[in-house]
């Protein structure tokens, strides 16, 4: 399992090694504070669509959320003067609810994941644009929020604080998910379903779970990138990013199919992705070619995953005759 | 009946570490049923495979029609009149009967546009479906067939390509007694008209019903050979497993106690009609006998709440139950092994100590996070008591042989003190010592004060095994046998829905 | 079971028109006017305003206002289509993509007045173009960068795509007056229209070149991202800026010498005159089109002497 995200750093080292060989400044503390600053942005939200995969679900609807939730965080605290922690709060509270509503429609009324999230896509973007006539919503002239703006686009030590809050959500979704009753839950669920209901675990509840904990960190990250943006135009405002978040989670080992994944492994996903926007300016290489490049990367790195899960099976399928020679020969000693 | 259509002369073959057979001879006569029995692992599936062209021999030699070769292609196989119906069946449930028989050879019209003749299609079925006497048309969807019926269309396939010697692996290990019977009977004006038959099943009452001569492997080694006046099951089960095996009952050590399960009008999704009342105490092995389809998966799976009742009383040691998931049986201590294990019974893909501790995941974990030591001892324990064979608690499950997958299903529950233990064709596709390694592991648990219902479409199993047995027909519960009163002819009585008592026969 | 479920989103779909069916297009009497744009944007509110008062003083019309959901070619095929089957008597539109949409342009042009406005289709039968010339604004803007570094300086340009016919025609006017001076543009970076990667871009430019004099914001939202980037680098003083359009960032950053100046379209003008004349030509008055069939819409100049006037101005007509 280790042996993936392992993979995955050496692609990073080795890619950024290069870019670091042809332009020194890829490696300055300027551009790696602004690299870890779009890590921390992008982040949050591929751990919330790769908890949701590995139920073997799908999230396409975080784009929009962060419009439609932008939208209203920027409507609460500009236009209506309501309180910053309160609008930060409800902010979340919308993420959280959409997260439970995509949950609940695919576990109790039984819909394709792929259905409710993509209708959720429309929806909310749809929603965001009428609400806003179509127009982009600012700060204002108005006040300033400066504890907010501080908390969610600041520095601390020159470091980033999206950084540093993608850093503790991943060190709390780590431990959920590769330590908890939770986390073995979910990928139970998403290995076999079935099985994992007749073992007693509460499949809808677990999966439910998933979309409320990516809904949160939609809510969550929909505030970061306001204070990045600094607007919000509804109809532009984090359109592919589920894309995005996507390509991170299948970078970092996620399994489409479901069951399959890791914390560390989305975040070296994202990391992966960002290095790559990043060099693309960095060395100067036409900006009509950033989709081309990433496209490349992810398809080789699935490529190369693919070949070495191969061998593995092969290895696998050695252990498995192995194990029922064992079983024949009766060794039961062996067995521990 | 003396012409020989195949022979396979001393065939080895060689895997990396596994020597999966050893100079195997093989030979089917036009219209000669061959039984080919042999514990799982003895190599009767490589030895198909090779017959199939999908496996090369390490050496030895290949007959067919007096030229021999020193390996087949799959195309040659297909080329010679070998076809498969296999023990996974290998069909487009999407798809209409006869495009599934002329799957990939669908006679084509209208030139470039290469459509699918339909009216040709059907035509060409039709004497086919009429010779094997089915009761589908060529026109019903797969999806919409038993699987016995789905087994008839893989040998219709293989009639269509005029296949001479047709492969049965396990063909009837879905199937109810009267389905069994029904493919005997094709088997037999099959083998009439002058195809050969190679049949492979763990059942030996079958292959002692069927074959005219029987092929024993054991340890990739070919063991013995029954010509038709030796097939003895007695004969078989010491070639296979090298000694002979004793009756496989075991009487209970502690008598039957108070309490259990009782069912009072359960009433189950399947059939909404039919109110079941039953009593399984604890101590004793009670068998669910009946036919495919009579309602016994269906009752084991409201009991265990993936299919809650609509109405009706489950009680648990006098207790009523109300289950509406399986997580409400599992927290009142009733287990269940599904029949499709790997399916619904495990998690392939995870560790043995990740599936043991799965139901019972919160007492090895202390704030919700797991203690991987605590876990892993557990694991290692149940290892041995069972004595799953494994190189560690940390292999896959996936790599297990069918028994030790088994044992997993099982271990799960047995560290979870159960009260109602439901084994839903508990060693289907198992080998015979790992059976009778089950069977006693049920016994200890009923001795132990389990209460245990124990589903079974094996006759052997359900007589040899069960304290009582129940028989179920179309959901009802059509009567219960005491042991004196156990026999194929008084289970099947019942199972066909008749249960007026003169017709039940006591044990002489 | 099937068309059960069809006839379920049928009545669905059904319900839903009903519902949205703006409730002005019943009324057939009144000849119908409409303005259509190519993509959501703030810088079309201004110009709905336009088109509101030209409504006030054409009261025999009942004008429209046409945003497709996003900026495609087909999206504004469908709305002119629908238009087609409605009736339209009038069209003003700001063609996404000009030189290919030739055909059904000229369907409208066969069945009511059109007017091109914002980006021209000068191959279509269309009867005149109200809009700016963003050659012509480019050119003011070089003039701004000129004034900026008189003594020249590495400029870098940022914008969505490079295929739209106003980003190429701003960085052509841009070219043709900085031609022989010393400012230097090394290079364009686009960001298809993501905010955050316009954003990421500018903090990427700062980095590999930290001696940059010079941003060049060609799109709307291009402008505020370069201000806010530089303003998180802390560069407010070393990096001059010159941009298009009046966000509100934008005129901020102008108030606080953070932006040098930038250079601002009429849409409010594009509106009223389009509506307007579209009702004088169905009314017979031919006299209004030019020999060229180009109405130019000045562009304008906003610094720091003129930039409160002006965000007032703006502010007023964003109002709701």
């Amino acid at each position: 399992m280790l042996k993936k995200e392992l993979g995955l750093l050496i692609l990073i080292l080795v890619i950024g090694a290069l870019t670091a060989a042809i332009n020194p400044q890829f490696v300055s503390q300027v551009n790696l504070m602004n690299l870890a600053n779009q890590i921390g942005l992008f982040g949050l939200i591929s751990i919330g669509v790769g908890l949701v995969i590995i139920t073997g679900g799908i999230e396409l609807s975080v784009g929009s959320m962060f419009a439609l939730l932008g939208i209203f965080f920027l409507d609460m605290l500009v236009n209506h003067e309501i309180v910053w922690p309160l609008a930060l709060v409800v902010a979340i509270l919308g993420g959280v609810a959409l997260g439970g509503i995509h949950g609940l429609l695919v576990t109790r009324l039984k819909m394709q994941p792929f259905v409710v999230t993509l209708c959720g896509l429309l929806l909310y973007r749809g929603i965001a644009r009428w609400y806003t006539a179509d127009s982009t919503q600012g700060f204002g002239y108005g006040d300033s929020y400066e504890t907010l703006e501080w908390l969610m686009s600041g520095r601390t030590y020159n470091i980033p604080h999206t950084f540093i809050f993608l850093l503790i959500v991943a060190t709390i979704m780590g431990v959920v998910l590769h330590r908890s009753v939770y986390g073995r839950y979910l990928f139970a669920v998403g290995k076999n379903e079935e099985a994992a209901r007749f073992s007693g675990i509460p499949t809808k509840a677990v999966i439910t779970g998933a979309y409320v904990i990516a809904g949160t960190l939609a809510g969550l990250s929909s505030v970061f990138f306001v204070f990045y943006t600094q607007s919000v135009s509804p109809s532009a405002h984090g359109n592919f990013y589920e894309l995005y978040a996507i390509a991170a989670a299948v970078l970092g080992g996620c399994s489409l199919r479901g069951g399959e994944g890791s914390i560390i492994g989305i975040v070296l996903g994202t990391v992966l992705l960002q290095v790559l926007q990043n060099l693309v300016n960095m060395l100067g290489i036409p900006s009509s070619l950033n989709f081309a490049v990433m496209g490349a990367v992810i398809l080789l790195g699935v490529l190369a995953d693919q070949q070495l899960q191969r061998r593995r099976q092969r290895q696998l399928a050695m252990a498995s005759a192995e194990a029922r020679n064992l079983a024949k020969e009766g060794a039961a000693g062996a067995a521990v | 009946m003396s012409d020989t259509l195949l022979e396979l002369r001393s065939i080895t073959k060689t895997y990396p570490g596994v020597k999966a057979l050893r100079g195997v001879n093989l030979s089917v006569k036009k219209g000669e049923v061959v039984g080919l029995i042999g514990e799982n692992g003895a190599g009767k599936s490589t030895l198909m495979k090779i017959l199939g062209g999908v496996v090369s021999p390490s050496s030895g030699s290949i007959v067919i029609d007096g030229v021999s070769r020193l390996e087949l292609t799959v195309k040659d196989a297909a080329h010679a009149g070998i076809a498969f119906v296999h023990q996974e069946l290998n069909l487009f449930e999407n798809l209409d009967v006869a495009s599934n028989i002329y799957i990939g050879r669908e006679p084509r019209k209208g030139g470039f546009l290469n459509l699918i003749d339909n009216a040709a299609l059907h035509e060409r079925v039709k004497p086919i479906l009429m010779q094997l006497g089915v009761d589908f048309t060529p026109e019903d969807s797969v999806e919409e067939l038993s699987i016995a019926q789905r087994q008839m269309v893989e040998i219709a396939k293989a009639l269509s390509m005029e296949s001479r010697i047709i492969i049965m692996d396990e063909p009837t290990s879905s199937l109810t007694l009267t389905e069994t019977e029904n493919l005997l009977r094709v088997i037999a004006d099959l083998k009439a008209a002058g195809v050969s038959i190679i049949y492979i099943s763990h059942r030996l009452s079958e292959v002692q019903q069927c074959a005219d001569r029987v092929v024993v492997l054991r340890d990739g080694r070919q063991v013995g050979e029954l010509a038709k006046d030796e097939i003895t099951h007695g004969a078989m089960v010491r070639l296979m497993i090298g000694r002979d095996l004793k009756s496989i009952y075991v009487p209970p050590n502690v008598g039957v106690r108070p309490g259990g399960l009782e069912l009072h009008d359960l009433v189950t999704t399947a059939f909404p009609e039919r109110k079941v009342s039953l009593h399984v105490r604890r101590g004793e092995i009670l068998g669910l006998a009946g036919l495919v389809g009579a309602g016994r998966t269906s009752l084991a799976q409201t009991i265990f709440g993936v299919e809650p009742a609509p109405s009706g009383r489950i009680l648990l040691d006098g207790e009523r139950l109300t289950i509406g998931s399986p997580r409400d049986a599992i927290a009142h201590g009733i287990y269940l092994a599904p029949e499709d294990r790997k399916k619904s019974g495990l998690l392939l893909d995870m560790s043995i100590a990740e599936n043991i501790t799965l139901p019972d995941l919160k007492r090895f974990s202390t704030a919700m996070l797991i203690d991987v030591s605590r876990e892993e001892g557990v694991a290692k324990e149940q290892l041995r008591a069972l004595a799953i064979k494994a190189p560690s608690i940390a292999t896959e499950a996936v790599t297990l042989s069918g028994g030790n997958q088994q044992k997993v299903v099982l271990a799960k529950w047995l560290s979870m003190r159960p009260k109602l233990i439901i084994l839903d064709e508990p060693t289907r596709g198992i080998d015979v010592g790992a059976k009778s390694e089950i069977y006693a592991l049920m016994r200890d648990l009923a001795d132990a004060g389990v209460a245990i219902l124990m589903i079974s479409s094996d006759m052997e199993e359900v007589i040899g095994v069960s304290d009582r047995i129940a028989v179920m027909h179309e959901g009802d519960i059509s009567g219960q046998l005491e042991r004196p009163q156990f026999s194929e002819h008084n289970i099947l009585t019942l199972a066909v829905g008749n249960p007026s008592k003169e017709e039940l026969v006591a044990y002489a | 079971m099937i068309t059960s479920r069809r006839a379920l989103i049928a009545m669905a779909a059904a319900a839903m028109a009903g519902a949205m069916m703006p409730q002005a297009s019943f009324a057939q009497d009144k000849k119908t006017l409409a303005f259509v744009v190519n993509v959501p944007a703030d810088f079309w509110q201004i110009a709905r305003r336009g088109t509101e008062k030209a409504q006030k003083e054409l009261p025999k019309y009942n004008i429209e206002f046409y945003i497709p959901g996003e900026m495609s070619a087909a999206a504004q095929k469908r709305i002119l289509e629908d238009l087609l089957a409605k009736g339209v008597s009038g069209v003003s539109i700001s063609p996404v993509n000009p030189d290919n949409s030739t055909d059904i342009l000229n369907q409208v042009a066969s069945k009511a007045a059109l007017f091109t406005q914002d980006a021209d289709a000068p191959k279509s039968n269309r009867l005149l173009y109200i809009g700016t010339d963003n050659v012509a604004a480019g050119r003011q803007a070089g003039e701004q960068m000129m004034k900026a570094l008189p003594n020249g300086g590495k400029a870098m340009v940022f914008v969505g795509t490079m295929d739209a016919a106003n980003a190429r025609e701003r960085l052509q006017g841009i070219k043709e007056v900085i031609a022989g001076s010393k400012i230097e543009i090394i290079d364009v970076r686009t960001d298809g229209g993501d905010q955050a990667k316009a954003k990421a871009n500018v903090e990427d430019t700062l980095t590999k070149y930290p001696n940059i004099d010079l941003l060049v914001g060609l799109w709307a939202y291009n402008t505020p991202q370069i201000y806010n980037a530089v303003k998180a680098a802390g560069k407010e003083s070393k990096v001059k800026i010159v941009g298009f359009d009046e966000d509100q960032q934008t005129l901020k950053g102008i108030s606080e010498g953070v932006i040098d100046a930038t250079v601002v379209q009429q849409p409010y003008e594009f509106g009223y005159q389009s509506m307007i004349y579209l009702a004088k030509y169905l009314e017979g008055d031919k006299s209004f089109i030019p020999e060229n069939k180009q109405k130019i819409i000045p562009t304008k100049v906003i610094d720091k002497s003129n930039v409160k006037d002006f965000a007032a101005e703006v502010r007023e007509l964003l109002k709701k």
